[in-house]
């Protein structure tokens, strides 16, 4: 197995019994600071998944790194829960909370 | 270890036998985290997100179960580690490297979850039990052949 190269995109069609809830983009994807993951990794990881140049990914991870965590997308359940599967396949410390 | 030529397809680094062997030794250990070591979230607890928590926790033991198994293949291949002068030649394939750096991420993170998720890492704590020593060179070397492929990527 070997993963492709190219960003990952987050699943445009929704199962035909999600609810309204699950369809609304009212969750955030959250990345949290640690001390162990590399600073370089951590923006190779956001470009990756994300498709993000690097300036960006790189404003995230400094975000992540300074102030403790960064929200890096606001999706509806489905698409948070596949970014935070993502995140976590490279073992970030990433979660999915509801947007207040 | 170093980058000494990249194409389209593949990255050519050069490293000695001493490396080939750490690198070997420590992707031997995979995987080191824990399973079901992340939480999909820290404040929602209704059962739908249960449901993605168990569907969660059972595409990431997929996805160890396969790194796994392609570890084992990818090690293997008789090409892998040529002799060169100096030392050896390694090639990783750029379809590879995400894979691989998933994988030394998690002995990176796996190691020093077991050292107790010290705050700082980089320098050996000067009180470091001597029976930890071998978490502390997994968790750095790993690191150590992160950041060469990163570079090689970028460069």
């Amino acid at each position: 197995m070997a993963n492709v190269a190219e960003p990952l995109v987050a699943p445009d069609q929704e199962k035909e019994t999600s609810t309204k809830d699950e369809l609304e983009p009212g969750y955030l994807v959250v990345c949290w600071n640690d001390p162990v993951n590399l600073m370089d990794y951590v923006t190779h990881v956001f470009q990756k998944v994300f498709g993000w140049d690097r300036q960006k990914a790189e404003r995230h991870m400094m975000q992540v790194h300074e102030q403790g965590k960064s929200v890096l997308a606001r999706e509806s359940l489905e698409k948070a829960e596949f970014y935070v599967h993502q995140l976590q396949k490279y073992t970030l410390h990433a979660t999915m909370e509801r947007d207040a | 270890m170093k980058r000494v030529s990249a194409d389209d397809k593949a990255i050519i680094f050069q490293l000695s036998t001493r490396e080939r062997d750490m690198l070997v030794q420590i992707l031997q250990t995979y995987p080191v985290v824990p399973p079901a070591h992340q939480p999909l979230s820290q404040e929602l607890r209704d059962s739908q997100v249960t449901d993605y928590q168990r569907l969660l926790e059972e595409a990431l033991a997929e996805q160890r179960a396969a790194n796994k198994g392609h570890l084992h293949t990818w090690l293997t291949a008789a090409d892998r580690f040529q002799k060169s002068k100096p030392g050896l030649r390694f090639t990783l394939e750029r379809t590879d490297s995400e894979w691989l750096l998933q994988v030394l991420n998690d002995i990176r993170v796996g190691n020093w979850l077991q050292l107790g998720s010290p705050e700082r890492t980089g320098l050996m704590p000067p009180k470091l039990p001597p029976k930890f020593l071998p978490q502390w060179l997994a968790m750095e070397m790993s690191g150590y052949f992160q950041m060469i492929i990163l570079e090689a990527l970028e460069g």
